[in-house]
């Protein structure tokens, strides 16, 4: 069967906005994703395991970063809108049908999410009542909650990775469905890419979570034992050097193992090659940093370059994987040449808001700010 | 007909939009309510330097960022997930008409998610002014929010002048509009009571403090109620002359609007006697009582309002079973099976003697042999027919509908079900594919039930 025959034709009413302006938001909107989401991501099993194992200063790690998972999961559950929005308003010819194919799976997300979410109210609440030594079920609440978040991110590989894989639908398809119908039961394991890109992402996870113990030790431990700060160091050097290895390994057997040649020659080529060589490096970047403050103390500006250097890294990678996503659907459909019917209202009236939420936002974050001063003053 | 159809054995997949949609809209509507609540009475309580109600005030911030911020949003972001797989094509076109609508939203969500966390985190910290201010900024934004999705979600029953002008405004500001704001906002103002009375009763000891929230919560609650019926007026008033007619032709919406406006009635009458006038009535019990009710008003009001926009998903835009109601006359001439892109490739796959030049041949597929086309007449049940039916057992089961019906009765309700049941959405396919559907659901039928006695002659 031919794979093409299975997307649908355009929509009447086209993009409400040039393809620019979408695409730009979708990979905005999935690096400010990121930020979070790798934080819970890599950072709840990372507690866990310095809970189990990290000593003193391990369990200390591990209660300051499940401290503001709450906040962080909500962040990043709603920075994940907008990618998902815009992905749908540009690439709904391919999303729609993946994620039916793969439809028990996909809605089983929002059960996972609301149990993990759940489990992490359950284990910081924990952390509150019962200080250093957190109770076992408690601490087994937070193992099953790293497991699902783990579990979410592998439903979030297949999705967007089937969505690319147009030529394995008719397979999965005819396989899994009655009378032409999905059974919604389908994933994409078959497809080599998809091991590589789900650690590939867990790495890059751990190297953002130990950027964020570094921001964090710097900036809001004032309250921890003065040798807490060396400790956060030492481990987050420690958790970076593992994430920068893990990517490099699943980044080179994502590139060198699975891509076809035509998409690694397109790749590596032109200004593409500049891209592609500083995604691949740029991890390096945060690396060093964390290094230096290993060897040579931190500060609070040298966290924020840090944070800034790991930002870059994420926009890199976002910006790689927009490139690569369209290049791999380049075969079956090009999502660049859809009608465009501009919202020109809707639109200014959204840039408005946008522009005036920011100002909000910075307001109530200056009010903490002042109350900060005057509590340490 | 664009994209595959998602086949929930039992249930049929948009019952589960309408599952999660509910489980949704009862925490949303106290996410909007509760913070309205949340900044007047914080405001109060500072002005009056009430520290156990500010206490109690602190204790409830709590419970409803636990309620809201996790289960409240986790919800609504599954809301997109299930109309994405239970309804790709509604989900596509109110994306495109909508996405700047969605997109001003998620500013709000994070205006939202952002001063929920600074209000309850840094709550005696931050000066009451500051504090007060960060609460309305919560609570204007979650406003905000019900007010874009409403226009969106009222856009579906009415779709106003957007078919002829096609323009963002024309859609957003459709007849429903003002009325479901009306009707969303007090069932917040009245739902967010109802939590606060249910954790009120449970967590605030003080039987003084405990009179006082009783008291001044009932007076946004009943504000509520009177709200709920003046934008349920409205909303009637508004509705397209096929939602009145399904409103007042199905026995079980008839039972579920006396139910709705009986509850509300019931519950304004509850509040005033109760709360309003004997705060010290308030138990438990009570509580759990008008908990109840308004669980219950809320729900069966999502579920007529889901109901009535039968045979359309977006009213006079898109039917039920994901086709564009203008594509319907050239689907009848060139073939539902044809028109499918899924279906199509179903059928390319399967039965490649029946294409011709490309396309399918509807007289050629009255010559395959009988099992293939009782075999295609499932993929047009499927496609066709699954989203509002389940097959021989589940919701609303064609087998067990049609239980007794002769071959022509069948046939008849097949080629114009439109016309059988005004709420259906009409036959979108050629003459033979109704003969195949025919033969589909004439084979899983169930006989009529034995032994039904109408005084024939033995």
């Amino acid at each position: 069967m031919d794979p093409t025959t299975l997307i649908g034709p355009s929509s009447p009413l086209g993009y409400p906005a040039p393809y620019w302006f979408l695409v730009t938001f979708k990979v905005l909107g999935f690096t400010l994703h990121m930020i979070p989401m790798h934080i819970w991501y890599a950072g709840v099993l990372l507690a866990m395991l310095l809970q189990w194992r990290g000593g003193k200063v391990g369990r200390q790690l591990a209660r300051r970063l499940m401290r503001p998972m709450p906040i962080l999961i909500a962040l990043g559950i709603n920075f994940g809108i907008v990618p998902l929005l815009f992905t749908q308003v540009a690439y709904y010819k391919v999303f729609y049908p993946a994620t039916i194919l793969m439809a028990w799976p996909w809605v089983s997300i929002i059960v996972l999410l609301t149990l993990a979410y759940y489990g992490v109210y359950i284990y910081v609440a924990g952390l509150r009542t019962e200080g250093a030594t957190i109770a076992r079920w408690r601490q087994a609440v937070g193992w099953v909650t790293a497991a699902f978040f783990l579990l979410i991110g592998f439903f979030f590989s297949n999705a967007f990775s089937l969505m690319t894989r147009v030529r394995a639908w008719p397979d999965l398809w005819l396989r899994e469905s009655i009378g032409g119908a999905p059974l919604g039961t389908a994933l994409n394991t078959g497809d080599p890419t998809l091991w590589p890109r789900w650690l590939m992402m867990f790495s890059l996870a751990l190297t953002t979570t130990a950027v964020f113990i570094i921001v964090d030790a710097e900036w809001f431990a004032t309250q921890e034992r003065p040798n807490y700060r060396a400790a956060a160091r030492r481990a987050a050097l420690m958790i970076s050097t593992i994430g920068v290895i893990g990517f490099a390994i699943t980044g080179s057997w994502y590139v060198f193992g699975t891509w076809p040649e035509e998409l690694r020659e397109r790749m590596f080529q032109g200004p593409l090659r500049a891209l592609t060589g500083l995604t691949a490096i740029s991890p390096g970047a945060p690396w060093l940093l964390i290094l230096w403050q290993w060897r040579k103390g931190g500060t609070r500006a040298r966290a924020v370059a840090t944070a800034l250097a790991q930002v870059l890294v994420l926009a890199l990678n976002a910006i790689s994987r927009q490139i690569v996503q369209n290049a791999e659907l380049a075969h079956f459909l090009d999502v660049t040449a859809e009608p465009v019917r501009i919202q020109w209202s809707p639109l200014i009236l959204f840039l408005l808001l946008f522009v005036i939420g920011l100002g909000v936002v910075a307001w109530m974050l200056g009010k903490l700010k002042a109350l900060r001063t005057s509590e340490s003053g | 007909m664009h994209y595959p159809w998602w086949y929930v054995p039992f249930l049929t997949s948009p019952m589960l939009i309408a599952i999660i949609s509910v489980l949704h809209v009862l925490v949303a509507h106290y996410a909007v309510g509760g913070g309205l609540f949340l900044a007047v009475e914080t405001q109060y309580a500072y002005r009056h330097d009430h520290r156990e109600y500010l206490a109690y005030l602190k204790e409830h911030a709590w419970f409803f960022i636990l309620i809201t911020v996790v289960y409240g949003a986790i919800t609504g972001v599954g809301i997109w997930w299930t109309i994405g797989v239970a309804s790709p094509l509604a989900t596509q076109t109110l994306i495109h008409i909508f996405v700047f609508g969605w997109a001003m939203e998620y500013v709000f969500f994070v205006l939202e998610i952002v001063s929920a966390f600074i209000f309850y985190y840094f709550w005696g910290r931050l000066d009451p002014k500051t504090h007060v201010r960060i609460g309305w900024i919560y609570a204007g934004s979650a406003w905000m929010s019900l007010v874009l999705i409403t226009g969106i979600t009222a856009f579906m029953l009415h779709s106003g002048r957007w078919p002829e002008e096609r323009t963002f405004w024309a859609g957003f500001l459709n007849p429903q509009f003002v009325p479901q704001v009306l009707a969303r906002t007090g069932g917040a103002f009245l739902l967010a009571s109802l939590y606060v009375y249910l954790h009120a009763t449970f967590k605030a000891k003080d039987p003084a403090l405990r009179d006082l929230i009783a008291a001044r919560s009932a007076r946004p609650a009943l504000l509520g109620s009177l709200l709920i019926v003046l934008g349920g007026i409205g909303w009637y008033l508004a509705l397209p002359e096929s939602a009145k007619a399904a409103l007042i032709a199905a026995s079980t919406l008839n039972i579920l609007v006396v139910l709705i406006f009986a509850v509300t009635i019931a519950v304004f009458f509850m509040l005033y006697l109760g709360p309003y006038r004997n705060p010290g009535w308030l138990s438990p019990g009570f509580a759990i009582l008008f908990f109840t009710f308004g669980l219950v008003a809320i729900t069966t009001g999502e579920y007529i309002r889901e109901a009535v926009r039968k045979p359309y998903i977006i009213y006079n835009v898109v039917l039920g079973n994901q086709v564009y109601a203008e594509k319907v006359p050239e689907l009848r001439r060139t073939g539902y099976l044809e028109g499918g892109t899924w279906t199509k490739a179903w059928v390319a796959h399967h039965y490649p003697q029946v294409l011709n030049n490309g396309r399918i041949d509807p007289a050629q597929l009255l010559a395959l042999p009988e099992e293939d086309q009782v075999k295609l007449g499932e993929v047009l049940f499927l496609y066709h027919c699954n989203d509002c039916h389940a097959g021989r057992r589940g919701f609303s089961p064609v087998a067990q509908l049609i239980r007794g019906w002769t071959p022509e009765m069948v046939r008849t309700v097949v080629e114009h079900p439109e016309k059988a049941h005004f709420f259906m959405p009409p036959w979108a396919g050629t003459p033979e594919e109704a003969e195949l559907l025919t033969k589909y659901l004439l084979r899983i039928a169930h006989p009529r039930p034995a032994g039904m006695y109408f005084g024939e002659e033995k």
